[in-house]
């Protein structure tokens, strides 16, 4: 028995096949979820999403939404999500950084 | 608008030509019937005037025929942004179900319409749509009111709705659509307008050349509730176990939220591809009309050069012919 994920966007679908186990992040924590799990529908927080086929990990990252899981079909709707492998560490690492100064920059101007 | 203008010419041109010449007209729709025989005065009309004429129906074909080319470019662009959104509303429908028939008691009309004109007729039925349903459900105790996004919807029921608009929201596509800019817009409206039921009045694109009105509806969380607990359709609901957060009231509120945004962003899209492709029919039958006049004016413009050239002819000959015998 496979699950039947589905992972959409408001801009794509960017996962629709059958997976073996996942691990979500919900706001009450992560949750796991195996084939003919009880049906749940949960918020989904800012985190990764691990998807498991056939003793093999991937991962995505979501930007929080809502998951519905039911009859082995797991429907997740999120604001934006990214493949692991789609992801450049160098420029993720970049684009922190840019984000940390920008943060810091907000703070003194709200001081000021 | 230069469509009508042109046949208002049209028609004035028409009495000017000689009878010999309205048996090749007579059979357009456009020139009217002559019922009287003027006289055979063909030089009444200069061909300077007809040429004047051809040359700006040359123009709006062309002016026509560019705005179907910009029509068409823009609409295969933002296509496949609405066919990939399409996903998003269906799991909210399956879970939480369908009911546009939810007796409620504060209705709320979303009515979404393009900025632009010259795009045939689908704000014209938006806003009859938007319009019927608000005569559907006033009564004793339920009340509509408008949300409006484009200009178009906004004249339309400005003129006669006026104390029942809520919000409106204009020049929606300055930049191009996307979700975190609908997000937005769904958090105004729900921040600042009370409703049991919000109806999202659009045209759904279906192809390139039909385009179907469709009403979505979001129904808030105490009538989700209220119609699963009287069972029906929504009986699924509680079927699932609820997690995250602290109450099952939060979530759901957050659920309904959520599908209001992405219902409101895949309507957008849809309603924006509609118009682009109803303006290109619009363009495409008004090039094709602005075509067919100037073959009209060409056979006219010929017959009047022609003519004065045989008048001229005989003029100079039968002078000749005084003057010798």
């Amino acid at each position: 028995m496979t699950l039947n994920l589905c992972v959409l966007t408001p801009n794509r679908i960017v996962w629709d096949s059958e997976v073996k186990e996942i691990i979500l992040s919900t706001n009450s924590g992560q949750i796991g979820v195996l084939p003919n799990h009880a049906p749940i529908a949960t918020a989904v927080d800012i985190g990764i999403l691990r998807i498991r086929l056939n003793d093999q990990w991937l991962t995505m990252a979501l930007m929080g939404g809502f998951a519905r899981i039911g009859n082995n079909e797991i429907t997740i709707l999120v604001n934006d999500a990214e493949k692991g492998s789609d992801i450049d560490p160098q420029e993720a690492q970049q684009t922190l950084e840019i984000d940390e100064m920008h943060n810091l920059a907000c703070l003194f101007v709200n001081v000021k | 608008m230069a469509m009508a203008a042109l046949r208002r010419e049209g028609r004035r041109l028409a009495p000017l030509i000689s009878p010999r010449t309205i048996t090749a007209v007579r059979s357009s729709p456009l020139y009217p019937t002559l019922e009287d025989e003027g006289p055979l005065g063909v030089r009444h009309i200069s061909t300077q005037v007809v040429r004047n004429r051809m040359k700006s129906v040359k123009n709006i074909q062309k002016i026509t025929k560019a705005m179907k080319m910009v029509a068409a470019s823009k609409l295969r662009a933002i296509q496949t942004k609405t066919e990939n959104s399409r996903g998003l509303w269906q799991p909210f429908t399956a879970l939480l179900g369908d009911l546009p028939s939810a007796d409620v008691k504060k209705n709320v009309v979303v009515t979404i319409s393009s900025d632009k004109g010259l795009c045939g007729g689908i704000n014209s039925t938006s806003v009859k749509i938007s319009k019927g349903l608000h005569k559907l459900n006033s009564g004793p105790e339920k009340e509509t009111k408008y949300v409006i996004l484009g200009e178009k919807a906004k004249a339309q029921l400005v003129r006669d709705s006026k104390k029942d608009i809520e919000l409106i929201i204009t020049e929606l596509q300055k930049n191009p659509l996307n979700y975190t800019q609908v997000s937005v817009l769904a958090d105004e409206i729900l921040k600042n307008v009370e409703y049991d039921a919000l109806r999202i009045v659009f045209n759904k694109f279906q192809s390139v050349v039909s385009f179907v009105p469709t009403v979505s509806t979001v129904l808030s969380t105490e009538i989700v509730e209220r119609e699963a607990e009287s069972g029906g359709k929504l009986v699924d609901l509680d079927s699932y176990e609820v997690e995250g957060g602290e109450t099952k009231g939060e979530i759901l509120q957050n659920l309904a939220e959520f599908q209001f945004s992405c219902t409101m962003f895949n309507a957008v899209l849809e309603n924006a591809c509609s118009e682009q492709g109803a303006r290109m029919s619009a363009m495409d039958s008004s090039s094709r009309n602005a075509g067919d006049m100037l073959d009209r004016l060409t056979l006219t413009y010929n017959r009047t050069r022609q003519a004065s050239i045989t008048t001229e002819l005989i003029e100079i000959i039968s002078g000749a012919s005084a003057l010798e015998g």
